[in-house]
Formats: structure tokens, C-alpha cells, sequence
């Protein structure tokens, strides 16, 4: 185990790098940023003057070099938009990204834990059909729509919940839903799937045999083995989930990294969009290693090879 | 399972809790809520491009010069008054007793270090090019400084409704870095909190020197998408939004809840037509394939039917509300047999065939569907385009800067706030200015002259020239001035800024 999760780490370090190379190339494929940071009606001094200033009239590798070699040290730079620290900028920004999409993959499990397993134990029956028609019309919904259909129903027509921002439980609950709705259906289909495979094993037999109650039996023995696949592919969709928070974050006016970013991106705020690019590479590969060593836990088998 | 669910639940509640809670203890009924859809970089008004920062500006700060909204008219603010020593040298007068939130007063030496601050290029402010004329600014006594400006400098008023006062203490003592997040201005509203990309909270301002603002506090929500906005203000989360799409105001005006009001504002559209080949050799370089393309498009019909009334059609490219604008020059009338006459003429009998660079609407409402139209009318002349859509306004901007757009591009022009003509034919008609694909000789004479005189009358004829001549050489396809539209909840009143800079310390309770 220690082993792997030495190779794991090597690996983390691989990916920032080649991700933070590949921000960067596509960054400067984008454009001239001083266009975005001075009045339109700015002299062209003024606007050499400016590249000079942020360096950008030095010659790539160079920019790289000296990206690189204060990133190593956490030092990203001064955002040239705000003028401020861009490490600070997005840390500031992550919880509220890191709260969503844990309370989105929360969501996600409350709808695809029970659904799926009854689908799974009431095989080819109409509770089936039902939830599987559920789970085709949950992936075919444009997050965006979903949201702006929330909205529309609990904060316009019912009045109950705000339509937007970001403080107090009721802001959690439509961004959560929303986010949560996108990831259920292939969770609950997951589920589904593996709850049948498992049921169909030997050692349930056994169970059954040993007159262990049919819950009990669900529980403790299918369930427990079910959820492997499960944890492995919702480790791989954080980063889905991440993209989502893009788009939840937008509609409901949630402060957060995945906007800053986008935002970054659009203003060619070159520090900024680094900085949440490698901190958010190595939040994915993080969660990918702990989904990695959680399931070696629950599973003696992947632990032992 | 249940062991799941309950850890399920644990999540929500922990995350719920961990959740900064707002603390806000004020009402609704002294709360006024404004949305705009991004934020601004920092709260140093000379130290951003973005008309938030202007907007929160005008809140928190006060300017030597204000626009009277009724009026249109530039009046005193904390300056009362301003004269001319010579031709590159102004006087302005401060006004007495004003004291910045901190409590100093308020005086010539902070009108010095704002600007000396400004100019000072190791500074990097972006405010600086707007204030480029002026080379000092000296402390004659308490209440009165003297601008030297390099050479005769008409905008120079104008330009003082566009920088905000900051304090010398504050620059001195707290510096640039202290001043991003920190205003302290002599404005109606002070900052209590800005919880970043999320919300700001100003307080009133109890000591203002002018009219007392009827709301205590006023929050600045930061809800970037536009139907979010329209939904909070439909369901009375927000009061005041703005740039609301012509097609959602019936939406709102049918809500019950909130009403629409609109205001012509200083942004001209048009149609930047490749006359100096900064593309390549192109068929607009010839007088009268603009001119056709100025003929074929029925601009009235578009702004009535597709724009729903929202644009007062202009005969060239300045803004009614400018200075200098001759409203005597009638703007073209669709006249299809004579477009394929001229096309003819310049040698096109069958048409051409064009490019046209095309863009996302970010300041331009309805720019897809009016730009549709126009390329429908141009077809039944004979002039076919091609389009390209580049949606990002940086990569737009880009192309248009490095001569890489086609040969037809769509542009609008908000005039940096400066109410006259030199602000648009400068910068996007003349010769070798980054936006401009005009270059003419005889206007840029007319140009240069405009900008060399203090002189009203003077520069009035001027630019009635200027106009003239535009319009007749046809240099760009001339399209309309912006109306901008804003969402109102039925618990206030407010009227539509002309500036485009909304004032809190405006805003009344609607009487019942």
C-alpha cells in the first residue's frame, strides 16, 4: 500500500506539471491580455509599457521558468486584475466550491442509493422501468435549465427559497439539488448494476443459506460489495462534478473557484487562472488517491495486489 | 444503507454549518438592493477598467464635476466652480466644509496627491491614458488648485466627472496596496463589508455634504446571470437591475412585482466598414459600396420591429447626447434600386461577396438578431456576407486591433463616459488609432482643430463638419444610439440613468 501510494504521489506531481505547462501554452495562445487590463483608447507606449511591467514581453520559457520556479514555493504571483494575491484569490474562492459539490455528491447518493437498489431488487418490474426512466430523463436535462426551472418554481411562483447567493442553509439546498440531479442518474445506474451482480454471487447465497433476514442479507453483504464500483467511478466524476459547479455556481450567483476561474480565463488573468488551475488539478488528483486507498479499505483484495 | 443516509444527512448539516452565515442586521424596508453581473477588481476606482468600479465609484466617492441627469449638463460636485487662466491652465474652486469618511477635511492638497498619484506612470494606474492632457496640478490655497494641461484641453470638465477624490492621509499613510479593498471617499454611502464576487454593504453616510440618501443601507449583490437577476427581482430579492434584454421586459412589466424603464444612452452602434484596407484590398475602400451598404439596410424598420423601439437612429456615428451632435444631418433611407446602382458603378454589377466579423451581444442588446436583419438587407442589394462569430470580447478585440478583422465588423462605442464628439471620432475614426479602419486627411484636420479650442461655437462648427463629412463619404454603416433598459421593483422609485451610472443615494420609496 505504501508502495502505491508513493507511485501515486509521483504521479500528482506529473499531472500538476503537465497541467500547469498546458494552462499555460493555452494562455498564450489566447491572445494579448493587456488588451483587457487598459482603457480601449490607451496609447500604444501605454500598452508596451504594461506588457513590460507584467513581463510579457520576455520570451515564453522564460515566463514558465519564472512561473514555475515561485509556484514550487506558493508564490503564484499578483493577480492582474485585483491587484492582489492570486493564491489568496482562489483559496478564498474554494470553500464555497468545495461545500457545493460535497453537499451535490451527497445529493447524488440520497437519490441513487435508494432508487438503485430497489431498481436492482425489483428487477424488470415497473419500480425498474420507473427509475430508469428517471435516471434517462435526469442525464438528458441540461444543468443550466435545471436550475433556472428551480428558480423559476421555489423563488418566483412558491416563493420559498431564494433565488440566489450564497450564507445561510436555504441558498445550499436548490445549488446542491441541481448539481446533485446531474451526477444521480449514473450513480443510481451504477448502483443498480452492482447490486444485481452482487446479489447473483455465491457468498449471498451462503448468506441466504445461514437464514441471515433478506434486509440483512441487502445490507450488510450486497450492498457493502455494490458500492466499490461506485466510489471508484464517483472518485472519477469529481472532476465532472467540479465542471458542473461551473455552470451551478453561474446560475445561482455562488461564489466560487469554478467561476473564478472561467472569469480568469475571459479576463486572460494569467496568475489567476494558473494558481486555480494547479490547485484544483491537485484537489482531483487528491480526492483520486483518497477514492483509491478508501477503496483498498473496504476491499482486502485490491489492498493485497 | 441507513448508515449511508445518515452520513448523507451529517454531510449537508456540516456543510451547511461550515457555511459563513450573513450577519446583516438591517431591514428590508431601510435596504436597497442593486445587482450587477460581475465584480469589480478592487475598490481603487483609478485602478480598474470596468463601469462597476465606476458605478460603486460614484456611491462611495464624489468627483469635482457631476453630470446633472436631467439636464445633461456637467455642474459642480466638490468643486463649485472652474475658470480658465490662460489657454493650458484651470482653476477650480473647492467646496468648503466636506470631510472624507475618516473625518479630515477635504481639500486642494487631496485633489493634488489624487492626481499626482494618477499621473505618476511607475504607478500603473489605468486611469492615467484619461488623464494623459494634464501635465500638474498645484496647491494655490485650501480650496483652490490649478490644472496645467499640456496645451488647450476642451475635455478638460468633462474628464473631471470621470476621477474620483481620494484622500492625501490615505495615500500617504495607508498606500496603494491598503487603498484595493479599502475606499475612503467623501461620497453618501460608506463600505461596511465586501464579501468578494458575493455581495458589497454600504452604510449611509451621515456627515454628507449633500442630500441624505432616503435608504440607510444599500447591498450590491453579484448575481452574474441574467435570468437569476430576473427571477430575484420578480420574487423582491433585488430591487434595481440593469442591461435587461429587450425581449424579458414584458416579463417583468407583467410580474406585478417590478416594472421596466428605459433611458437613451451614450453608446452609438455601427458597422465598421474597411475604407483604409487595414484587412487587405477590400471593395469598401471605394466610396460607393459604403454608400450602398448605407442604402440597403432599412435601420428604422430594424430598430422599430427587431429592437422594439430601444435605439434612436443617428446619421453618422455620434451619440445625440454628445456635444457637438448636428441633428440637422438626416440619416439614410433605404433605397435598394440605387445601392445596386452604385455597386454597379464601382464595378460590382453582380454583387460582392464579404466578410463580416461578428460578435457576442455583451454591450450591445439584441446585436445577433439586428445583425441577421442587416445581412438579410445587404443580400437584397447584392452584398452577400460571409460571417465569422468570435463570441469572447478578447479574442474580438484582438483581431479588430491587429487589422486581422474582416473587411465588415461589428463595433458600438460608450464614449469612456465623456459626453462629446472628440471621444468617438478620436479614437475610432481617425488615422492609425488601434479601433479605427477610417483614415481621411481632411478629418482628421477637423479633428485635431475640435481638440486645440476651449471655444463652444467653435468646436459646435467643427464637429458639424466632421459629421457632414462622415456622412457623405459614408465610412462606416451608420446604426443607432443604445437605449438601455433597467428592471425596477414596484417598491421604489427609479429613474434610468443617461450615464449609465446608477445612484443609490436616487433611490426613494415608490408612495403608495
Amino acid at each position: 500500500m505504501r508502495r502505491y501510494i508513493a507511485r501515486q504521489l509521483v504521479q500528482l506531481v506529473v499531472v500538476v506539471f503537465g497541467i500547469s505547462l498546458l494552462a499555460f501554452a493555452i494562455l498564450h495562445v489566447l491572445g494579448d491580455p493587456v488588451l483587457l487590463l487598459l482603457p480601449q483608447n490607451a496609447g500604444k507606449e501605454e500598452f508596451e509599457r504594461y506588457r513590460h511591467l507584467l513581463g510579457l514581453d520576455r520570451p515564453i520559457y522564460v515566463q514558465y521558468w519564472k512561473f514555475v520556479s515561485r509556484a514550487v514555493l506558493g508564490d503564484f504571483g499578483k493577480s492582474w486584475y485585483a491587484d492582489t494575491p492570486a493564491f489568496s484569490l482562489v483559496l478564498e474562492r474554494m470553500p464555497p466550491t468545495i461545500y457545493l459539490t460535497l453537499s451535490g455528491l451527497v445529493v447524488a447518493l440520497l437519490i441513487a442509493l435508494p432508487l438503485g437498489t430497489v431498481a436492482a431488487l425489483r428487477r424488470h418490474s415497473w419500480v425498474d422501468s420507473l427509475c430508469t426512466t428517471v435516471a434517462v430523463a435526469g442525464q438528458a436535462t441540461p444543468l443550466f435549465w435545471l436550475g433556472i426551472m428551480l428558480i423559476i418554481v421555489f423563488s418566483v411562483r412558491l416563493r420559498l427559497l431564494p433565488a440566489s447567493g450564497y450564507g445561510t442553509w436555504q441558498n445550499f439546498l436548490m445549488p446542491a439539488f441541481c448539481l446533485g440531479a446531474a451526477l444521480a442518474p449514473i450513480t443510481m445506474r451504477l448502483v443498480r448494476s452492482g447490486v444485481i451482480e452482487v446479489m447473483n454471487m455465491e457468498f449471498i447465497k451462503t448468506a441466504r443459506a445461514k437464514g441471515l433476514a433478506e434486509g440483512r442479507v441487502v445490507v450488510k453483504h450486497a450492498f457493502r460489495n455494490a458500492c466499490i464500483p461506485v466510489i471508484t467511478v464517483l472518485g472519477l466524476q469529481f472532476g465532472q462534478l467540479l465542471g458542473g459547479a461551473i455552470i451551478t455556481e453561474t446560475v445561482f450567483a455562488w461564489p466560487g473557484v469554478a467561476t473564478l476561474t472561467v472569469e480568469s480565463i475571459r479576463n486572460q488573468d494569467f496568475p489567476v487562472v494558473q494558481c486555480a488551475v494547479v490547485l484544483l488539478a491537485l484537489l482531483i488528483v487528491t480526492v483520486n488517491l483518497l477514492v483509491d486507498v478508501v477503496v483498498g479499505l473496504i476491499d482486502p483484495r485490491i489492498r493485497a495486489s | 444503507m441507513i448508515h449511508a443516509i445518515t452520513l448523507g444527512s451529517v454531510l449537508v448539516l456540516v456543510s451547511a454549518l461550515l457555511a459563513p452565515v450573513d450577519l446583516s442586521a438591517q431591514t428590508k424596508d431601510d435596504t436597497i438592493v442593486y445587482a450587477i453581473q460581475s465584480d469589480m477588481q478592487n475598490w481603487d476606482p483609478p485602478n480598474s477598467v470596468l463601469r462597476e468600479s465606476i458605478i460603486m465609484g460614484y456611491n462611495v466617492f464624489d468627483h469635482l464635476a457631476a453630470r446633472d441627469l436631467k439636464t445633461g449638463k456637467v455642474g459642480p460636485s466638490l468643486a463649485v466652480s472652474w475658470k480658465n487662466i490662460d489657454d493650458s491652465t484651470w482653476e477650480v474652486k473647492l467646496r468648503k466644509g466636506v470631510k472624507f469618511h475618516d473625518g479630515t477635511p477635504f481639500g486642494a492638497k487631496d485633489v493634488k496627491a489624487t492626481f499626482d498619484r494618477v499621473l505618476n506612470p511607475e504607478n500603473k494606474l489605468t486611469a492615467r491614458g484619461n488623464h494623459a492632457k494634464i501635465k500638474s496640478v498645484e496647491v494655490v490655497d485650501d480650496l483652490t488648485a490649478r490644472f496645467k494641461t499640456d496645451g488647450p484641453y476642451p475635455l478638460f470638465v468633462e474628464r473631471l466627472t470621470a476621477q474620483v477624490m481620494q484622500s492625501e492621509k490615505v495615500i500617504k499613510e495607508k498606500g496603494h496596496e491598503w487603498m484595493q479593498e479599502n475606499p475612503v471617499g467623501t461620497g453618501p454611502y460608506k463600505l461596511v463589508k465586501w464579501s468578494k464576487k458575493q455581495e458589497h454593504l454600504l452604510i449611509r453616510n451621515e456627515d454628507y455634504w449633500g442630500s441624505k440618501p432616503a435608504y440607510k443601507y444599500v447591498r450590491v449583490r453579484i448575481i452574474p446571470e441574467q435570468a437569476t437577476q430576473i427571477a430575484e427581482l420578480m420574487s423582491g430579492g433585488v430591487d434595481i437591475i440593469k442591461a435587461v434584454p429587450p425581449d424579458q421586459m414584458d416579463v417583468i412589466d407583467k410580474s406585478g412585482q417590478a416594472r421596466t424603464t428605459t433611458s437613451p444612452i451614450l453608446r452609438t452602434a455601427m458597422i465598421q466598414l474597411d475604407q483604409a484596407g487595414r484587412s487587405g484590398a477590400n471593395p469598401f475602400q471605394d466610396r460607393r459600396v459604403r454608400l450602398a451598404a448605407n442604402l440597403a439596410v432599412d435601420v428604422d424598420s430594424i430598430i422599430k420591429h427587431v429592437l422594439n423601439g430601444l435605439g434612436d437612429r443617428v446619421a453618422t456615428t455620434v451619440n445625440p447626447m454628445a456635444f457637438g451632435f448636428d441633428a440637422s444631418i438626416k440619416p439614410y433611407k433605404q433605397d435598394l434600386a440605387q445601392a445596386k446602382k452604385l455597386l454597379a458603378e464601382a464595378g460590382f454589377p453582380n454583387g460582392i461577396d464579404v466578410g463580416f466579423l461578428r460578435t457576442q451581444p455583451t454591450v450591445e442588446p439584441g446585436l445577433i438578431q439586428t445583425s441577421d436583419a442587416i445581412m438579410a438587407d445587404l443580400a437584397k442589394a447584392g452584398i452577400r456576407t460571409k460571417a465569422r462569430m468570435v463570441g469572447e470580447v478578447g479574442p474580438y478585440t484582438n483581431l479588430v486591433r491587429d487589422g486581422k478583422a474582416d473587411p465588415m465588423f461589428e463595433w458600438s462605442w460608450g464614449y469612456y463616459s465623456i459626453f462629446d464628439a472628440d471621444a468617438i471620432f478620436y479614437d475610432v475614426m481617425t488615422c492609425n488609432q488601434p479601433y479605427s479602419v477610417y483614415c481621411n486627411k481632411a478629418l482628421d484636420d477637423l479633428v485635431i482643430q475640435g481638440r486645440s479650442t476651449l471655444d463652444p461655437k467653435r468646436r459646435t462648427e467643427i464637429y458639424a463638419k466632421a459629421q457632414k463629412l462622415v456622412y457623405e463619404d459614408a465610412a462606416y454603416l451608420f446604426k443607432w444610439g443604445l437605449r438601455g433598459v433597467w428592471g425596477v421593483s414596484n417598491r421604489v422609485e427609479y429613474d434610468a440613468p443617461r450615464d449609465e451610472v446608477d445612484r443609490m443615494w436616487a433611490v426613494t420609496p415608490r408612495k403608495k
